[in-house]
């Protein structure tokens, strides 16, 4: 592809201007909602609140973020999501290694029964559920509390499945002749599996967090309680009594802005730190399907 | 027999407590509402407590009610738009991001275009009805456009554009996924192909016309089937973005569904409901995998 600049492997002459010109386009139809989404966060409300096209300071404040921590009081669904998200993914790791574990077991009895029964549930959808685990929760008085948040979508039977195709990647007999020294079966696991799986639980957890990170329906189900509130369920919430021309007192646009700042923060560090692992998850999550 | 598979029943034990709490997770989160709702739907529930068995009165209630009806279309009609403009948006991300030659800029564009569906609803949502109020970034620039006496729009409560909204910013979130799928089959796509068609003489258009688009088909055909399974499941943007203004035109099933089973208490025909969309669901997916002559070598 490098350097053949007489053969055809570049647009020519109008195409390529409006091949430049259809690039530029999408990538402003794309990169401007966001840009502007930073200026308005870090100009003053009074800024914000005029008209105009916001793709520049007038004057940078950052008096926004400081409306959401002190009168919206973010820290606390901020550190709500940040708990039920890293227990429930970190769980989530270490339980669909477990059972990928135990599923590449060759000669084990009832090993096609306890695939099947994992395969099954990836069929049951969980949003078509929701007024039956909704009623589950309140039986188990799960209803606003972190163990519910953290329980109800615990292990998926896709990460199990993942977990199972990076083990059978192991030489089997690696196993059997550690299993033969007397290994238990927690030796053999964490010595000879776990090392080589490592990308693997990457992947499941840098997707189930973002999943967790950005879930909606289950905290809108399951939390009432503010105190509780994780923090999609407190933007949408900002976002509302912005909405309603009754409400008491509106969030001023630049403080909307911020809290949306805060809470894509930690998302985008991770796509920063771990995109090769994301990108990898979506595409074996298509071929799942 | 029975002894020796005993004697390895034995053997694993250790093995099959490893697996007990996800069986146990699985049987509890899993399978038991699944039934829980069967059963639900078709029992009334009734003033002092308990419930009765009703046969298919729910259901039949459901399909006669006009409000699930509504939300039906509703789920369609955005769900439909939303797939196709997301298919086409993301197909353009990829092709224009093949052509970019500087590592820098494709870089920079990916990420851009990917961003999106990384971000969480409430996040999406509350961007895209921020710059489109009255003193948003859109009604900004329509006032560059036509001077000084534009009034502004007030976008998110005219019914007549709610479901246009929905679906171009449902696309906006959704494209760079897409578009990452099919960059994955078209960096898989053979080199030696472009080569002999240079040999021919073929331009690059014609490249991407005659290679790229075709070569792709399959993924095409992963994703299509992918979306048609959660058409009727959209419920995040529509929860986040709805309101009373605008909530005839795009208040989908399952939105419907959690307001009248989670918020209104009315289990059996929210239950009975839920189960129409799991089967409709079914069967839009089998019907579209027929369409598209989808074999399952891709599952």
């Amino acid at each position: 592809m490098k350097k053949r600049s007489k053969t055809n492997n570049r647009l020519r002459g109008g195409r390529a201007v409006l091949f430049v010109c259809l690039t530029a386009a999408v990538f402003l139809l794309m990169f401007l909602p966001m840009w502007n989404v930073l200026v308005v966060a870090t100009s003053t409300a009074l800024d914000a609140s005029q008209s105009g096209v916001k793709l520049w300071w007038n004057s940078f404040s950052l008096e926004g973020f400081e409306y959401v921590f002190q009168v919206t009081k973010m820290g606390i669904p901020f550190l709500n999501s940040l708990f039920v998200t890293t227990a429930g993914t970190v769980i989530q790791v270490i339980l669909a290694s477990l059972a990928g574990y135990v599923l590449i077991q060759k000669d084990l009895p009832f090993r096609g029964f306890l695939s099947s029964f994992i395969m099954i549930t990836m069929m049951i959808p969980g949003d078509l559920t929701l007024i039956s685990v909704y009623q589950l929760n309140k039986q188990l008085s799960l209803l606003n509390s972190y163990e519910g948040l953290i329980l109800n979508g615990l292990i998926s039977g896709f990460s199990i499945l993942m977990m199972r195709n990076y083990f059978e990647t192991v030489p089997y007999s690696l196993a059997e002749s550690a299993r033969m020294d007397g290994a238990g079966e927690l030796r053999i696991f964490s010595g000879v599996y776990l090392p080589v799986s490592l990308p693997g639980m990457a992947t499941i957890f840098f997707m189930e967090y973002v999943a967790r990170w950005n879930s909606i329906m289950l905290p809108a189900t399951l939390i009432t309680d503010e105190s509780k509130y994780t923090l999609p369920l407190m933007l949408k919430q900002m976002i509302l009594s912005v909405d309603s021309t009754s409400g008491t007192m509106a969030v001023p646009d630049n403080a909307i802005m911020a809290a949306i700042i805060v809470s894509t923060v930690p998302l985008l560090l991770i796509y920063i730190f771990a995109q090769r692992f994301l990108l990898e998850g979506i595409q074996m999550g298509a071929v799942k399907e | 027999m029975k002894g020796r598979q005993w004697q390895k029943v034995k053997r694993y034990r250790q093995i099959y407590l490893l697996m007990i709490p996800v069986l146990i997770y699985f049987l509890v989160f899993s399978y038991y509402p699944l039934i829980l709702g069967i059963v639900k739907s078709f029992q009334k529930v009734k003033l002092l407590g308990g419930s009765q068995f009703v046969g298919f009165a729910n259901y039949i209630e459901i399909l006669g009610d006009s409000q699930y009806r509504q939300a039906f279309v509703n789920s369609l009609l955005v769900g439909s738009g939303t797939f196709v403009l997301q298919f086409v948006w993301g197909l353009l991300i990829a092709v224009l991001l093949n052509e970019i030659r500087n590592k820098v800029y494709k870089s920079l564009f990916q990420t851009v275009t990917y961003i999106p569906y990384l971000l969480s609803w409430s996040v999406v949502g509350g961007l895209w009805i921020t710059i489109l109020s009255p003193a948003g970034m859109v009604n900004g620039f329509l006032e560059l456009l036509q001077g000084a006496d534009y009034s502004p729009v007030v976008f998110m409560s005219e019914a007549s554009f709610a479901r246009m909204i929905m679906i171009f910013t449902g696309a906006w979130k959704g494209a760079g996924y897409f578009a990452a799928l099919f960059m994955a089959a078209i960096v898989g796509i053979d080199g030696s192909l472009y080569e002999s068609a240079r040999m021919d003489g073929a331009t690059r258009m014609q490249q991407i016309c005659h290679i790229t688009l075709p070569m792709i088909k399959p993924t095409m055909k992963v994703v299509t089937v992918l979306s048609i399974m959660g058409i009727l499941r959209n419920f995040d943007q529509i929860f986040v973005m709805m309101n009373a203004a605008i909530s005839d035109k795009v208040k989908n099933l399952l939105v419907l569904i959690y307001e009248e089973g989670i918020i209104q208490f009315n289990v059996g025909t929210a239950t009975a409901a839920a189960t129409i969309v799991l089967l409709a669901t079914l069967l839009i997916t089998s019907l579209v995998k027929k369409l598209l002559k989808y074999e399952d070598i891709y599952a």
